[in-house]
């Protein structure tokens, strides 16, 4: 599997996120010379919070266990303890079991709905996140995967050079905000180098994460 | 589905304590109360699946090549007698046969330590079918969902809140035949580890004796003709084997040669 970036938008402090915002920066990617839309992509990850009669005692039971459904891997699913920092590959069967086990429950679930585009070696998602059944715009990602590539450290310099071409043409459109990359701290997952669906999901966890954190602090 | 409990019985028709042939291994959920809401949730074994390639050094006997070409050639020995004949089945309408006492649900974490690179699945296994049907077959059906799992399934079941029961190591062989259902027997030497997770110093649970189980998958439209097919199996291994519901004494084979013309006939008496 090919090396993947995923960046999220930071809004400005006091602008929001908004359609018109994911609309610019869809027309940016556009711009790019040789760039084709290539279909539409979907994930979804679910936030997980135990099943405790009562749910007033406080527990030791985690509080950020996460689940994470890839399009490209169907028949797979990703759970992430992001507190430490461990990442399970299971078959997507690993649902039916967790539902009979009944000690964890879904809280929330989030649905990254993104537009795809080729542009030679590299393939961007413009990806929008919203609330599972819901439409209201939550947040703006961006992914950014250079094909020739597995080894996460020899695309770095390369992925750095096409981030610098993205936010010069970003800058363009003078939006109200910027792309930042959670660093996903791939090592501490004890992930190797060559890249996989599980480092997708991680930096998609990272990313909602960081959009959280965000969102909290505008409020 | 693995069922957890099974009676062993020696060739001298010795019937081991019901506990502890139901020794297996138990990962419970965490908090017990708040979270758990069966009580024998799951169970770890180390590891799970036999390789029917596999010669098991304590079997002493040596029989010519089974009747069927289904079978793998294998050394029998005096056999442990399973009680209860298993099946498992896969999602989307699991359902599994099963000779045995109704049990609650539980979850195991396998590893399989033939490969080069050691592989876990994670394994539920549902409470016993019940009712009049259930009765009257003469297997029991149990419900079993697995999934393929990476290596730090384990980790994350403790950081999940489960802790370990119990762990078991199984060695043994498996087969496969197409009699109706697809039925696999395995039969495999249970050994407990005295220290967690050191399989190379596992001492047998029952020193001698072999597991041995008949599963066949199923869904919820077939078990019947599934646990059919089991029952008529089970029968034509009487001659070496007795399988029966739990709590019923096993027969037992007298003589290995006997045990030997079975396997050599083609299961309507013929001798090949």
């Amino acid at each position: 599997m090919t090396v993947k970036w995923i960046l999220h938008w930071t809004p400005t402090p006091g602008s929001v996120v908004n359609s018109q915002i994911l609309s610019e920066i869809s027309q940016c990617v556009e711009s790019f010379v040789n760039a084709v839309k290539d279909g539409r992509w979907k994930a979804t990850l679910t936030f997980y919070r135990p099943n405790l009669r009562d749910q007033s005692i406080p527990s030791e039971f985690p509080r950020d266990f996460l689940g994470i459904s890839l399009l490209e891997q169907p028949n797979k699913y990703y759970f992430i303890i992001r507190g430490n920092k461990i990442i399970l590959e299971a078959d997507s069967t690993i649902l039916t079991i967790m539902e009979k086990l009944q000690s964890y429950k879904s809280k929330v679930a989030l649905n990254f709905e993104g537009v795809q585009y080729k542009m030679g070696d590299f393939q961007m998602k413009v990806v929008k996140v919203v609330p599972n059944q819901a439409e209201s715009l939550r947040g703006i990602l961006i992914e950014i995967e250079y094909l020739p590539l597995s080894s996460i450290e020899k695309a770095k310099p390369i992925m750095e050079e096409f981030l610098e071409v993205w936010r010069e043409v970003m800058s363009k459109k003078s939006l109200p905000g910027h792309f930042t990359q959670t660093e996903p701290h791939f090592a501490e997952y004890k992930l190797p180098d060559n890249y996989t669906s599980q480092h997708t999901a991680i930096q998609y966890a990272a990313a909602l994460a960081q959009l959280i954190q965000s969102a909290q602090l505008r409020g | 589905m693995i069922h957890p409990g099974f009676h062993c019985h020696k060739s001298e028709a010795h019937k081991s304590p019901k506990k502890k042939s139901e020794a297996q291994s138990h990962l419970t959920p965490a908090g017990a109360g708040p979270l758990c809401r069966h009580r024998a949730a799951a169970v770890c074994l180390f590891p799970a699946p036999c390789v029917s390639s596999r010669r098991p050094s304590s079997l002493p006997l040596s029989l010519p090549s089974c009747v069927s070409r289904d079978l793998i050639s294998s050394q029998l020995s005096h056999l442990a007698f399973l009680v209860r004949v298993i099946s498992t089945t896969t999602p989307p309408s699991p359902c599994t046969l099963s000779l045995c006492c109704p049990v609650a649900s539980e979850v195991r974490l396998l590893c399989d330590l033939e490969q080069a690179e050691p592989s876990w699945t994670v394994r539920h296994i549902g409470g016993a079918m019940r009712g009049a049907g259930a009765e009257q077959i003469s297997v029991l059906v149990r419900t079993m969902v697995e999934s393929k799992a990476s290596k730090n399934v384990l980790r994350m079941f403790y950081l999940l809140g489960y802790k370990l029961d119990h762990e078991l190591l199984r060695v043994g062989f498996s087969f496969h035949f197409s009699r109706g259902a697809q039925i696999t027997v395995t039969v495999s030497s249970i050994n407990k580890m005295l220290k967690l997770h050191a399989t190379d110093e596992a001492v047998p649970v029952t020193p001698g004796i072999q597991l041995v189980e008949v599963t066949a998958p199923a869904t919820a439209e077939t078990y019947a003709e599934v646990a059919s097919a089991v029952s008529f199996f089970c029968e034509y291994l009487a001659p070496l084997l007795h399988l029966s519901k739990p709590g019923i004494s096993t027969g037992v084979v007298p003589t290995a040669a006997a045990a030997a013309a079975s396997l050599m006939s083609d299961g309507g008496g013929t001798t090949l």
